[in-house]
């Protein structure tokens, strides 16, 4: 460890853990994203809030910039290290500290990940109800740091409102106590709900206190086959009359083929162009009937073709495989992901336009799409040709999300729905944001982090 | 051509985590998923899987509990099954009582062939589909992997302790289900539809003329004890002293 910054940082911090190994570096240089070669200075693993400050200040100190680390299973390279940056990976700071059960929070370290927090909710009788399927390794500061929403968002909302009280170390160092757990306060600016979705440019998130719900009742799980995208918030709107939905989701025939071939089981005997799954509260045997009366409803009307049920926790896990399956099934042909939203109202209208863009835009390639669409959330994905260089695809895929970000401006829409802008979305911001909005962000980071040192690079 | 009946009880998901009731009485199941019998859905499959292949003509599922098991049963219908026998009664049934009552069904309906699960993962108890074969007075073929049907026979492989047994047994039969017997089918819903026309027989147990009467009595249920937490130790020495102490070296 020749480097005298590590030097001074590990004469400050003697009992901090550092790693420089090439390997690690690599490793916890980069997220999901493949697209950027990782080049971090070095791997820092604070056990302690006073230890996370030490550095903060030492990267003051030395003009070093942080990129704050969670699970790194991010999709817009927001957690990326490939310019000489520290990570600061908060993985041992994955406790949780205390349970009120009167005010029904949980607060945890941020580096606890999301299913270590349903597990821990869960021995309270209680449920974090934020949910997708990264759960296993994201962590509860990466939540944070990008609004995650997921699968539930339909009924729960986004990370935001569940995020009771925030501790935080800001770009300077100091440690701030954000709303401490309070349902009301009326006293200022709301800087928890500031850090949430700030992607790891105003501080870092050390400690969370969670909000936990009730368990929902006893829920079923459907599959549905659909002739056409037009059918899609037919049944949405049909399905949302009757039910109370906890999760409705869509994918396309391609994303049923990937994720099959990727070992999920097949539920329903024939091919079909589009799928949804969706889950509803079905504590009774009128809850059944009201699911069934939609289906027919949905079948009368030729929004649906055909439809399974899951009868069983067993097989309602096999029919969510093949919805949460999707990103992991895709992996393998890197591909070039939009998550993009626009209201629900503006779907439909929105939809066509797309459709009939990206089939123009993209003949010669695979496009994926699936994503929560009761949410008006879309996840497009582009998969790469193998014979195609990295770089040639996403110059090429480039070209249309220009077009795309083109597309949700004049629907009102979002370039990124839950995955943060982080590199990957930088030169977009633009469409989703005004001049005067982008402005502002940056007066706001400058008050935090007047030095720049967090995340530099990232959002904006 | 042969008809085939089967068993399908309902019992808490194997997903779900049982909890005690707080006064020791049973197991708590408000507002707890109950689903198929996971052996008794497998049993189906293949009775359906059979009568596809043109082996049977029917495929009949039979429930014996109280009267909310009618819906359980649709969604056997909804599966395949062609029809269905409710036998009603709000007591909890025992293996022999279970036993006795399909032998009064099978003397109705003459069966070819009984598929049941070979144990439900609610008592586990492993004894209704041998008991029904000894009352029957008929073979049995139990944790089957593997069915195959041909000239009056059935050929099952079964899993056993020391690996795999296949043996021949005539016709008519009891079959129980291994877990890998197959991998059950999802219910489509246009079947849900269907299901609703198909036949439900409601058979009061009272009615059978089967000895119900409690041959075990269930006195207290209680969660099995906790597992005490761990200690760490130093190092080997430490590790070793600590085994010695507790009499394990």
């Amino acid at each position: 460890m020749t480097d005298p910054r590590l030097a001074d940082l590990q004469a400050s911090l003697p009992n901090l853990r550092l790693l420089t190994e090439p390997g690690d570096l690599e490793h916890y240089g980069r997220d999901w994203t493949r697209r950027w070669t990782p080049a971090p200075l070095a791997i820092a693993l604070p056990s302690s809030v006073e230890e996370v400050q030490e550095v903060m200040r030492w990267a003051n100190r030395q003009g070093v910039a942080v990129v704050p680390s969670g699970g790194r299973t991010g999709l817009s390279g927001g957690a990326v290290a490939a310019q000489g940056e520290l990570v600061l990976s908060l993985q041992r700071m994955n406790r949780a500290l205390a349970f009120e059960a009167a005010d029904r929070t949980l607060t945890v370290q941020a580096g606890m990940t999301l299913q270590q927090a349903h597990e821990a909710a869960r021995g309270h009788g209680l449920i974090y109800p934020v949910d997708f399927a990264a759960r296993g390794s994201c962590s509860i500061g990466g939540n944070v740091a990008t609004n995650a929403g997921g699968i539930r968002v339909i009924r729960y909302g986004n990370t935001r409102e569940w995020i009771a009280g925030l501790k935080v170390v800001a770009g300077n160092g100091e440690l701030l106590e954000l709303n401490r757990g309070l349902i009301k306060n009326s006293s200022g600016y709301d800087l928890r709900q500031l850090m949430i979705g700030s992607e790891g440019t105003l501080g870092i998130v050390v400690e969370a206190t969670l909000k936990l719900a009730e368990p929902p009742p006893p829920s079923q799980v459907m599959l549905l086959a659909l002739p056409h995208m037009d059918a899609l918030m037919q049944v949405f709107a049909a399905f949302r009359a009757r039910l109370s939905l906890q999760a409705f989701e869509f994918f396309t025939a391609l994303a049923l083929k990937h994720v099959l071939a990727h070992g999920a089981q097949r539920a329903l005997d024939g091919d079909y162009p589009y799928y949804v799954v969706c889950e509803f509260d079905a504590a009774d045997e009128a809850a059944r009937d009201a699911a069934l009366a939609a289906f027919e409803q949905a079948v009368e009307q030729g929004w649906v073709l055909d439809g399974a049920i899951a009868q069983s926790e067993a097989q309602a896990a096999a029919l969510w495989r093949l919805r949460e399956g999707i990103t992991e099934s895709l992996a393998p042909h890197r591909p070039y992901k939009n998550d993009i939203s626009v209201r629900i109202g503006a779907v439909p209208a929105f939809l066509h336009e797309m459709q009939a863009l990206l089939t123009q835009a993209y003949p010669q390639f695979e496009v994926v799409w699936f994503g929560h669409i009761g949410d008006g959330n879309l996840h497009i994905n582009v998969l790469k040709p193998q014979a195609l260089a990295d770089a040639e695809f996403i110059a090429q895929c480039e070209q249309v999300t220009k077009l795309l970000a083109a597309t949700l401006q004049r629907h009102g829409g979002s370039i990124s729905a839950e995955h943060g802008i982080g590199l990957v979305k930088r030169p977009y911001l633009e469409s989703t944001r005004s001049a005067a909005e982008i402005a502002l962000m940056r007066g706001v980071r400058q008050v935090f982090d007047p030095h720049g040192i967090l995340n530099p690079g990232k959002l904006f | 051509m042969m008809k085939i009946l089967v068993g399908y009880k309902r019992v808490v998901d194997y997903n779900v985590r049982i909890q005690v009731k707080p006064d020791g009485t049973g197991v708590v199941t408000d507002g707890v998923k109950l689903s198929a019998n996971p052996f008794d859905d497998i049993a189906l499959e293949e009775a359906l899987r059979l009568r596809e292949k043109g082996l049977a003509e029917e495929v009949v599922v039979v429930g014996i509990g109280p009267s909310d098991l009618t819906a359980h049963l649709r969604n056997g219908l909804a599966m395949g099954a062609n029809r269905a026998i409710h036998v009603v009664t709000a007591d909890a049934v025992q293996p022999l009582t279970a036993a006795r009552t399909l032998l009064k069904l099978v003397e109705k309906e003459q069966p070819g062939l009984v598929i049941l699960g070979k144990q439900a993962i609610d008592d586990d108890a492993n004894q209704t589909g041998q008991m029904l074969a000894a009352l029957w007075d008929r073979p049995q073929a139990t944790f089957a992997s593997k069915v195959e049907i041909a000239d009056g026979k059935a050929t099952v492989t079964r899993e056993v302790d020391a690996g795999l047994e296949v043996i021949s047994v005539d016709l008519p039969a009891v079959v129980t289900s291994d877990l890998r017997l197959n991998e059950p089918r999802f219910i489509k819903l246009p079947d849900i539809m269907k299901a609703k026309s198909k036949p439900i027989d409601l058979i009061e147990l009272a009615t059978l003329g089967v000895d119900s009467g409690d041959h075990l009595k269930t006195t207290h249920y209680a969660a099995p004890a906790k597992r005490s937490k761990g200690v760490m130790v130093k190092d080997a020495a430490e590790l070793v002293a600590a085994l010695k102490q507790k009499g394990l070296l």
